[in-house]
């Protein structure tokens, strides 16, 4: 979809860090996680931050997703200050705006997969049929319309990750975060895992952010940014058959 | 609406099975505790509750039934002159040594002398129409089936009673007494069994009114003369009360039973909460999920509760049917228990209490799901 793409680019980042620092105390010990990082994020984009465990890559997508507070500096999302929003209000954004994918699957063991889906649709107002028409719709989405009905522990690894997902593109969000989402995966279904992030990117205009220290993402990433001790080293676009898809010039 | 609650209370019900037997036994051992209380404890205003009179005139100051004086016979024909009184009949309590024809030893007898004729108020509920017939017989008893064997007699056999020799016509149900065993005898064999020379009049007058919803305002317009002696009056509810109530309290058991429903009430929250608290754990990271996703914590907490509050309901419906069980069983046995819808309704309060306590705690354990510690 390049005029998505062309269009989002021309308007303001769906997603904005500026200056953003956070440390955590453990005992008298300070570790000083991220440092003044300065950060943009564009509409219809999967943006990968790649760098070795422990650099922060967590606490960037937990901060940049409302989950966590900074101790300085902003984030705006669609236009929101996050460091405004009281506790209500942060899960109020986050039950119209965000989707999440985390690296366990984090499913309820009684639901089916179509229950796992539908459940947080009942918390956002929606007619019971249009949770329903949108659950039915992102399960096909991720391919698992046959098997909606299973619940977790008839599930494979890669088809609980897919319903994860799924539970998270129903809502319909602009926002969509990923925390490494393949590691608990064979190399298989995390190639595929990473295909659906990047088609819901293209395909919805989704922001798409994914967290991965596995190098092997890298080339399904419109935006590669490498991190390393709570700093951005490397900010590219790979030259790769997926972003030429886009028409993202390198 | 996707009910998680329910399927996971149905999908994990193994996890789920301690805090329902909790409050499955937390419910059974109150249902019985209180039946047995109110049965036996019932049994104290028997005489009360199983006659016909609407008003009792008795000594001042008595705090049951057994603990009554005599007033002066005379006290009648002042009772009489009311217009509201249709008919009053003595009532002799008699407190008796009883020695059997086996080897029993001697037994404590509460001996009731009544008015055998057929209209007589006195455990008109209690006792068929023959045997009241037979007991006006000289020296004729009726007791209760369930003591036979303390009494070490059958029917048609002799026992003695404050030394004066009686005669068993007949056994009836029913009638257990509370410290003793109750001896049915007329009015006549009832005097003639009284050892104390100073005792003259009866110890209750009870009364029969025309219109029976006025018994509490005859009860306190006939109350306080005292041209015959002391006496007052009571409606009979009133007195039934006092009665149940002086066992109850003034002997102790009442702070017994709760005290043990208190312990059973604590016990109970105990594991339900921590049963409940294990299945948050559980789950914490679904959970944790849902609120990244911007499902508030308030719809969690109303998950849990309504865990908690169907592990209660499962809990009671275990508890009622095998309380009815046992109740029935208990009743086959001669066990006095009685379940009043009052009674029944604390129970279900109290479980349910117990469930909502449990669930409050369990509410608690949410905190954990915060989302931020899935992003590590
Ligand atoms: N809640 C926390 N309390 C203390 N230290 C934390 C906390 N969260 C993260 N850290 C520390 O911050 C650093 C970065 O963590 P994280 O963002 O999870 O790294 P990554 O996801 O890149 O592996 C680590 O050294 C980690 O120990
Ligand atoms: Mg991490």
């Amino acid at each position: 979809m390049p005029t998505a793409t062309a269009a989002a680019q021309t308007r303001a980042p769906a997603l904005l860090a500026e200056g953003i620092s956070k440390a955590f105390m453990s005992g008298h010990q300070r570790t000083q996680v991220l440092d003044g990082l300065t950060l943009s994020l564009d509409a219809g984009e999967l943006t990968l931050i790649s760098g070795p465990s422990g650099c922060g890559k967590s606490t960037l997508l937990a901060i940049l997703s409302g989950l966590q507070k900074v101790d300085s500096g902003r984030v705006r999302a669609l236009g929101s200050e996050l460091g405004q929003l009281d506790l209500r209000a942060l899960e109020r954004f986050r039950l119209q705006h965000t989707g999440f994918v985390f690296q366990g699957f984090n499913l309820f063991p009684a639901l089916s997969a179509f229950e796992q889906v539908e459940l947080p649709l009942n918390h956002m107002g929606l007619s019971r049929n249009e949770a329903r028409r949108r659950a039915q719709q992102s399960l096909e989405e991720v391919g698992l319309a046959h098997r909606m009905r299973l619940r977790p522990s008839e599930l494979s690894g890669g088809e609980k990750q897919r319903v994860a997902i799924a539970r998270a593109l129903a809502k319909e969000p602009e926002l969509l975060f990923a925390d490494e989402p393949t590691s608990a995966l064979d190399a298989a279904n995390g190639q595929m895992i990473i295909d659906i992030l990047h088609r819901i990117a293209r395909t919805h205009g989704t922001t798409v952010l994914c967290v991965s220290h596995d190098p092997r993402l890298v080339v399904h990433a419109d935006r590669v940014l490498a991190m390393e001790d709570g700093r951005i080293l490397s900010d590219q676009r790979p030259p790769t058959p997926a972003a030429q898809d886009n028409g993202i010039p390198s | 609406m996707v009910a998680l609650a329910r399927k996971t209370l149905i999908y994990e019900w193994r996890r789920f099975l301690p805090a329902m037997l909790a409050v499955g036994f937390a419910g059974l051992l109150q249902l019985l505790q209180i039946a047995l209380v109110l049965g036996i404890f019932g049994s104290t205003s028997l005489y009360i509750t199983g006659s016909s009179a609407d008003v009792w005139i008795g000594y001042p100051g008595t705090q049951s039934v057994g603990s009554g004086r005599n007033i002066d016979a005379d006290v009648e024909s002042r009772i009489l002159m009311d217009p509201a009184i249709q008919r009053v009949e003595p009532y002799i309590w008699v407190d008796g040594d009883w020695r059997g024809p086996r080897d029993t030893g001697g037994v404590s007898v509460f001996v009731s002398g009544i008015d055998t004729s057929p209209d007589g108020l006195m455990f008109s509920k209690a006792l068929p129409a023959n045997l009241r017939a037979r007991l006006a017989e000289p020296d004729a008893v009726v007791v209760d089936r369930s003591v036979l064997d303390q009494l070490g007699v059958g029917i048609g056999q002799t026992a003695t009673i404050n030394g004066h020799q009686v005669r068993v016509v007949g056994i009836s149900s029913g009638l257990r007494a509370l410290g003793g065993v109750n001896v049915l005898c007329s009015l006549d064999t009832a005097r003639q069994l009284d050892e104390d020379p100073a005792d003259s009049g009866p110890t209750y007058l009870v009364a029969k009114l025309h219109d029976p919803s006025q018994a509490d305002a005859v009860a306190i317009r006939l109350r306080g003369g005292t041209a015959f002696g002391p006496y007052t009056t009571w409606s009979a509810k009133d007195f039934a009360k006092i009665s149940v109530r002086y066992w109850l309290f003034d002997t102790g058991a009442g702070a017994g039973v709760l005290f043990l429903a208190g312990i059973v009430f604590l016990v109970g929250a105990v594991i339900t909460s921590q049963t409940l608290i294990a299945a948050v754990n559980g789950s914490v990271r679904e959970y944790a999920t849902l609120n990244a996703l911007g499902v508030g914590v308030g719809a969690l907490r109303k998950v849990v509760l309504e865990q908690a509050f169907w592990v209660g309901a499962l809990g009671l419906l275990g508890a009622g049917l095998l309380g009815i069980v046992l109740m029935m069983l208990a009743r086959s046995q001669d066990v006095p228990v009685v379940l009043t819808v009052p009674a029944a309704v604390a129970c279900i309060l109290l479980v349910m209490g117990l469930a909502a306590v449990s669930g409050l705690a369990a509410m608690r354990a949410l905190r954990r799901a915060d989302p931020a510690t899935l992003l590590r």
